[in-house]
């Protein structure tokens, strides 16, 4: 879920069971990438097999497709881009945001 | 060479390495070098005014300057034309590549293309190349047939002079990056030779782009066709990853340099977003491409306007670039071409880097 945060949207995501926060405003062009897809990504083993990896550990911003690791906010194919992340606490039921 | 000691024209690099310099085999060359069935089936009792071998090539049937008269078809075939090619150009070191071999990649009959490929290093071998004489050669094989040519390079990479693998590049299809061609790939990182890549302009019309059929003058295809056939090849090897997956280096011939910049930045920027379409990439595009691709200046263009030569060599890296004259073709470069941008706007270090050093060290010469 997207949520506004002193008028920054910060998406939620719970991944396992684990919660997770980014910033939903993409560093590539100010898409609003935690609306996009979650899922994960194609792998290539050097014999050219293709295995599907990380599955729902991967969020790719509706623009431009490009993809960021849910937990780190790292771009996978250039970490030089990487979406701001926010520590999440999960108190008596209430999931809290630190902004 | 110490840092101090002056480069002020090409004759002060210790050592100029040509990195294209080619020969011109002809019909009566090659034929006594087949071997195998291929040297029982061809006839061998016409002479060479009929030269029934080119027709092996495809060519494109364009009027060229060669073919009116209005520049040299220098012949090229002994030491001494190779001696008086290095002396007018200032040059002190070649790597001998081919001429009609540079068609070798669109023969259609793979056997055929094998084994022309074959006599072709052969009769280089016996004829040219003599490292003490600063001579030494490309082993061209044809990507037909991967397997016989990794067989070729098995076979020759131990012979004196030969410092790389050739691969006529032009009109090969479907491109360099699928997998059919991995045993090349495999047998030049065995040998630890650099695979040069090296198209002709004639040979593209048959597989590249059908777009290109359009074309009906020699001006409109050979001006954008070099650069555009290597954005393909190395769109596709960077795409299944053959960087990644071997320890080979390349040589990019023959296509100037603007584009150098331009296409890695290009790939770099649909890479971000097409990172799938590449999973086996382990780093950006670009990188594999300033880590193990090398690209020879000739033609360079722009040569009037020093900054844009100067910033172009600045985009892609000083260090990625050779120099190469491509003599005795029409278009092809004098040494000092373009020496005097490079030594101006980027130092001796620069120079010397371009015009011999960097060159030494890709070739291990």
């Amino acid at each position: 879920m997207v949520v506004d945060l002193d008028g920054r949207e910060v998406a939620v995501f719970r991944v396992d069971g684990e919660f997770l926060a980014l910033a939903n405003y993409c560093v590539h062009q100010g898409g609003p990438v935690c609306e996009g897809r979650l899922s994960g990504t194609l792998a290539e083993a050097p014999d050219g097999t293709l295995s599907y990896d990380h599955e729902g550990g991967v969020v790719a911003c509706p623009w431009h497709g490009w993809e960021f690791d849910v937990r780190t906010g790292e771009a996978l194919a250039d970490p030089n881009y990487r979406q701001p992340t926010y520590d999440v606490v999960v108190e008596a039921g209430a999931v809290y945001v630190e902004a | 060479m110490s840092d101090s000691q002056q480069v002020r024209a090409v004759a002060d690099v210790d050592r100029v390495v040509d990195c294209d310099a080619h020969v011109t085999e002809h019909q009566s060359d090659l034929l006594p070098y087949l071997e195998g069935p291929m040297a029982s089936a061809l006839r061998t009792d016409v002479d060479d005014s009929y030269g029934y071998i080119s027709s092996f090539y495809p060519s494109a049937g364009f009027l060229t300057p060669v073919n009116t008269g209005k520049a040299d078809a220098t012949s090229v075939k002994t030491p001494a034309d190779v001696r008086e090619g290095m002396d007018l150009l200032d040059t002190d070191t070649v790597v001998l590549t081919p001429t009609q071999n540079l068609y070798l990649g669109c023969v259609q009959h793979p056997e055929l293309a094998a084994a022309l490929g074959r006599a072709y290093n052969a009769w280089l071998l016996d004829t040219l190349v003599d490292p003490s004489a600063g001579r030494y050669g490309a082993c061209v094989v044809a990507p037909q047939r991967p397997a016989e040519a990794a067989a070729e390079i098995d076979d020759r990479a131990d012979e004196p002079g030969v410092c790389a693998v050739f691969l006529p590049s032009g009109g090969v299809n479907p491109p360099l990056g699928k997998r059919q061609y991995d045993p090349i790939y495999e047998a030049a990182e065995r040998a630890g030779l650099p695979v040069m890549m090296h198209n002709a302009a004639g040979t593209m019309l048959l597989s590249f782009p059908n777009l290109f059929q359009g074309f009906d003058r020699y001006l409109s295809s050979h001006a954008p066709v070099h650069a555009m056939q290597h954005m393909t090849h190395l769109s596709s090897m960077l795409t299944t990853g053959v960087p990644e997956r071997f320890d080979v280096d390349f040589v990019v011939q023959e296509a100037g340099i603007g584009w150098v910049p331009y296409f890695e930045r290009r790939f770099d920027h649909e890479y971000r977003a097409k990172r799938e379409d590449a999973p086996i990439l382990e780093k950006l595009p670009s990188e594999y491409l300033r880590d193990q691709f090398y690209f020879t200046s000739q033609p360079v263009e722009g040569t009037g306007d020093p900054d844009y030569v100067a910033s172009m060599v600045e985009l892609m890296g000083p260090d990625r670039l050779l120099f190469s004259s491509d003599y005795p073709h029409l278009d092809f470069d004098h040494s000092a071409e373009l020496f005097r941008a490079v030594r101006s706007r980027l130092g001796p270090d620069a120079a010397r880097g371009v015009y011999g050093e960097t060159a030494t060290a890709v070739f291990d010469l």
